[in-house]
């Protein structure tokens, strides 16, 4: 029986060649986005899951409230690993980290390397995070301090084909370091990517400092609650000599003034979804985009679903003779209904072959445009087939479900007669099913407009500095730290350099805090320090508001000067600043250098614009590691070229290498934009796939009303009016889609935009563009087949019955 | 074989409800060929669709082969129809996605039949008829007669005693009918029970009892001359 059921499939596939095209290929798109979307959530939901015992990793972290100043960090101080590892029998081992947030120049022999990511570790790093070691010992590689650990490709990128294992290398031309340890790079991904790995092994009894990240596994068993409290009870005293000598109060004093401080956990497997704090070592994939696509992909199951059950149903008139000399020849209706639910799964199964392909196709751009590194090939081929086989298989049989109840319930009576074609029933239904199909496209279509404002609201906002045109060049060495200052004016003898400064970080880069205390009062005030040259403010555009700038002529070398931001001044309530005095640590001791706050400057964004601008303070400091250049708009190339030559002569050890500002800014955005690119692609494949379906059943509507339309033209209906009658059901059809889809995409994009600190309001246009544009693509679809029917001749059309 | 008694079947839509069948009682025994006519209109189709089990009787009663089934539900109904009753339509019906082969083998799937058997009993039956050479045609290649003789076959395929046919030659030229009206005949020579719808009072010549049909009641019920035969 089930050959047969395959036969009349089969030969029905045929038959009906454009149906079968339009299901096979809209179920195909369906799964092709489906199985895309399977393997980005598999891939976002794997990171950290490689490492032995991850389930027991976590990451320590500091929230904290002083003075009305939050901060939530992923930092942790300098002794915690140390401390976690020798005073708590349920850690089974702990490890610190600082990353490095620069290239480093690495040289072994003649060959000079920029080596993208170093961090710095002690030598228990590798007992948490098993790397694989292809040389060394994992447990003792990084125990002196002159140790170094590579991964492969860095160790071939510095010794080439030779064995790099207890080789030379220099660090960066301040110190050489022997290479202890080769590691594979680790199978999965992680929260952090390093090249090599040096060692750091000193431990400084410091706990109000938080530069460090820990992170440490617990001993199988180890109630993570319990092991919470004990934890927290036992920093807490450690911390209390350290507030004591800085704050100059004690804990309970510090406590009473509504100050909150506090260390957390966070689960390894949690950071790269879910955490998204300050100094976060890169930056974090976000759960948000994990559930838009999975909502995406179900939409757009949806609608290819939709279609499927809708041109069945259309076309049941013609099964309904079919169904009818079975029942009578004895086919039971659970016979029936498994005949069309095998045709249904067969076209599902023939669209995932389809699918497949269009993955193999698509996978190269997706990868481009969401930059990830999706296979589909991978470590978990398995699941993915056996993934796509389920959903296709659901996808057969919930497509064909109704199509299979609504045609195995015909009665054979009715329909031999002929009868068929007037059976209202299903109209209703597929209309329903038309209106949700074009709510979920609406939906999509205001989704991804409103997504493009925000983006490109974020792109236009005043970013409260000038990018465009200043090139930043790290300065690697002290010789040139030191010194720079003295070498403006070689730069400047040229026109085309128009301004040449100096910075501690620039915009793009990831800030420093620092306490202060305001003269006269007790409160300590976590700010966010950037320190400068003269020359900062003009290079980069950053205009003052109230007082002065940084002046060489009236600035004494030995007193501090201050400059606030706008958010400062606001967040701080400091009246009338100008004059006050600000004081800053200058020893472990807690003593403080009082300075002048001169001058406000406007606010100007350090990070990306999911962070509000942070209270700022500004100083002149020698101790920078940046320089910029503002150049001239014309001859960019020529003007670059110079300044490398000049840097070249007073740097030679690091070769040059700059960034534009602007660029290196507009960086930040670049995973909302990726976002949004993805968003659009697929956006445009569920409007394909409605379309598609609105082509198919207008095709089967001019059809079924081939007679009505003849008997129309005969009595003297022109070609407009039966295009407009044929196209007006279906744009009504539409036109109650979008009321539908109004309210709930405004919810969703609501909900979505929360998650910016800089937000447009929900704009009407979206609305509006998506109604019309909803409305064009339904008559466009629907007039070329309205347009056939209604030229037809009609003397056919009546001899049609 | 067939035993009505008062039987009644009444159509509803919305507004309109129309008798078709009123108290309608006859009998027919087994090995007869019985024709229905009657004008348009008369009852004739619902008929034979009750008598095939395809439609529900609201009152009366009906006995086949001794068993009461004007009660039957739809399962029951559906086992009674495909192991007793074979069905010959006007329009063919046969299904275009199948060839003549697997069009007259379909009941013997939904009856379980084993393949090997299948396949014998197939091939025996279109020789009898004498369209082997087209058994692999689909049916939009085969003439209205052959078609129609398809169709037959396919109704005889599972042995029924009983064959119902709605104007087996409505759709064919007096040629392709008298073939059609002959394959019948022949098959009530073997013992397979006969009922007929026709317009025709010459396909009802074949018969051997005519039942005349009035508003949903049986005006007339005369046995037939043996029919002569015409080629």
């Amino acid at each position: 029986m089930f050959k047969n059921y395959l036969k009349v499939a089969f030969r029905s596939l045929i038959k009906n060649r454009v149906y079968a095209l339009i299901n096979i290929l809209g179920l195909a798109l369906g799964l092709a986005v489906t199985m895309l979307v399977f393997l980005f959530v598999k891939d976002e939901t794997s990171y950290d899951k490689h490492w032995n015992g991850y389930e027991r990793v976590y990451r320590t972290g500091l929230k904290a409230d002083m003075m009305g100043q939050k901060m939530d960090a992923p930092i942790s101080p300098n002794p915690m690993a140390n401390a976690l590892r020798t005073e708590f029998t349920d850690v089974e081992a702990a490890t610190r980290m600082q990353a490095g947030r620069q290239e480093i120049l690495m040289r072994h022999e003649e060959t000079k390397v920029y080596i993208p990511k170093m961090a710095r570790v002690d030598s228990s790093f590798f007992q948490v995070f098993d790397y694989e070691f292809v040389h060394g010992d994992p447990n003792t590689a990084l125990k002196e301090d002159n140790a170094i650990v590579l991964t492969e490709e860095t160790a071939r990128k510095l010794f080439g084909d030779k064995n790099a294992m207890d080789g030379i290398v220099n660090y960066d031309n301040r110190r050489d370091l022997i290479v202890r340890g080769i590691v594979k790079q680790p199978k999965g991904h992680s929260h952090f990517e390093f090249d090599m790995f040096l060692a750091q092994n000193g431990v400084q009894n410091i706990w109000i400092s938080n530069n460090f990240y820990t992170y440490f596994r617990l001993k199988e068993g180890v109630e993570l609650a319990d092991f919470e409290e004990k934890m927290k009870d036992n920093f807490m005293k450690k911390i209390e000599p350290d507030v004591e000598r800085f704050l100059k109060i004690t804990v309970e004093e510090f406590f009473a003034q509504d100050n909150s401080f506090e260390y957390q956990l966070q689960p390894l497997t949690d950071i790269h979804l879910h955490s998204h704090k300050d100094w976060e070592i890169q930056q974090n994939g976000n759960i948000i985009y994990v559930y838009v696509f999975i909502g995406i992909a179900l939409l757009v199951i949806l609608i290819a679903g939709i279609n499927f059950m809708n041109l069945s149903t259309a076309r049941s008139g013609k099964r309904a003779k079919e169904v009818g000399v079975r029942k009578v020849v004895g086919a039971s209706r659970p016979m029936l209904v498994t005949q069309f639910l095998t045709e249904s799964v067969i076209q599902a199964f023939l669209a995932l072959i389809v699918a497949y392909g269009l993955v193999y196709l698509f996978l190269p751009g997706f990868n481009k445009v969401m930059d990830t590194n999706l296979e589909f090939v991978n470590g978990h081929i398995g699941q993915t087939i056996g993934f796509s086989l389920l959903v296709t298989l659901f996808y057969g049989l919930f497509s064909g479900s109704y199509p299979a109840l609504f045609l195995s319930g015909f009665r054979p009576v009715s329909v031999l007669k002929g009868d068929y074609t007037k059976t209202k029933s299903g109209a209703s239904f597929r209309k329903g099913l038309v209106v949700i199909q074009f709510i979920a496209s609406t939906i999509l279509i205001i989704g991804v407009i409103i997504i493009y404002m925000q983006i490109s609201f974020l792109q236009s906002k005043d970013v409260g500095f000038k990018g465009e045109n200043v090139i930043i060049v790290p300065l690697q060495t002290d010789q040139m730290t030191q010194n720079f200052r003295n070498y403006n004016d070689i730069f400047l003898n040229n026109s085309k350099v128009l301004n040449v400064s100096r910075a501690s970080y620039f915009p793009g880069d990831t800030p420093n805090q620092n306490m202060y205390v305001l003269e006269g009062s007790e409160e300590q005030l976590p700010l966010w320090n950037l320190e400068v040259d003269y020359e900062f403010f003009k290079t980069v555009g950053v205009e003052l508001v109230e007082g002065r700038l940084f002046d060489r002529e009236m600035e004494a070398d030995s007193v501090p000067y201050f400059i606030l931001n706008q958010t400062a001044i606001e967040n701080l309530n400091i009246e009338n600043p100008i004059g006050r005095r600000l004081g800053t640590y200058i020893n472990q001791d807690g003593d403080l250098a009082f300075g002048n706050i001169i001058g406000i400057v406007k606010d100007f964004h350090i990070e990306g614009f999911n962070q509000n601008v942070r209270p700022m303070v500004l100083s002149v400091s020698n101790n920078v590691w940046f320089a910029a250049f503002r150049i001239a708009d014309h001859d960019k190339n020529a003007t670059i070229e110079f300044i490398e030559k000049e840097w070249n002569k007073l740097e030679p050890s690091h070769p040059f290498r700059y960034q534009f500002l602007d660029e290196k800014f507009g960086a930040l955005l670049k995973q909302q934009e990726n976002f949004g690119r993805m968003f659009l692609f697929l956006t445009i494949l569920a409007i394909i796939i409605s379309s598609m379906g609105l082509y198919g059943l207008a095709s089967y509507t001019a059809e079924q009303r081939t007679k009505e339309i003849g008997i129309r033209k005969v009595l003297g209906a022109s070609v407009g009016q039966i295009m407009n009658m044929l196209t007006k059901d279906f744009v009504k059809l539409v036109l109650i889609a979008n009321v539908f889809a109004w309210p709930i995409s405004f919810l969703i994009a609501k909900d979505w935009l929360t998650n910016f600190s800089y937000q447009i309001d929900v704009p009407i246009l979206p609305f509006i563009l998506a109604t019309i544009a909803s409305v064009v693509i339904a008559v466009v679809t629907v007039s070329s087949q309205a347009y056939q029917a209604a030229n037809s001749d009609p003397v056919d059309a009546l001899k049609y019955e | 074989m067939i035993k009505l008694e008062k039987l009644t079947k009444v159509y509803r839509t919305d507004e309109i409800e129309s008798t078709a069948l009123n108290q309608v009682s006859f009998e027919i025994r087994e090995g007869e060929f019985v024709s229905v006519m009657g004008p348009s209109g008369c009852g004739k189709s619902t008929l034979l669709n009750v008598l095939g089990l395809l439609d529900r009787p609201e009152s009366g009663s009906y006995l086949f082969q001794g068993v009461e089934v004007a009660k039957f539900n739809e399962k029951e109904r559906a086992s009674l129809r495909k192991q007793n009753i074979g069905f010959v339509f006007q329009n063919f019906n046969l299904i275009d996605e199948l060839t003549v082969f697997e069009n007259i083998e379909l009941p013997l799937i939904y009856n379980k039949i084993a393949p090997g058997e299948r396949k014998k009993r197939v091939s025996e039956l279109i020789e009898k008829i004498g369209i082997t050479s087209r058994a692999s045609h689909y049916p939009q290649q085969l003439s209205g007669g052959q078609q129609q003789r398809v169709a037959v076959a396919r109704a005889l395929i599972t042995r029924p005693p009983l064959i119902l046919a709605d104007e087996p030659t409505g759709n064919l030229d007096s040629k392709n009918g008298n073939e059609v009206m002959e394959l019948l005949v022949e098959l009530n020579k073997d013992g397979t029970t006969i009922v007929m719808v026709t317009h025709s009072a010459h396909d009802a010549s074949y018969s051997s009892r005519t039942i005349n049909l009035m508003d949903g009641h049986i005006v007339s019920g005369k046995r037939n001359e043996k029919p002569e035969l015409q080629v």
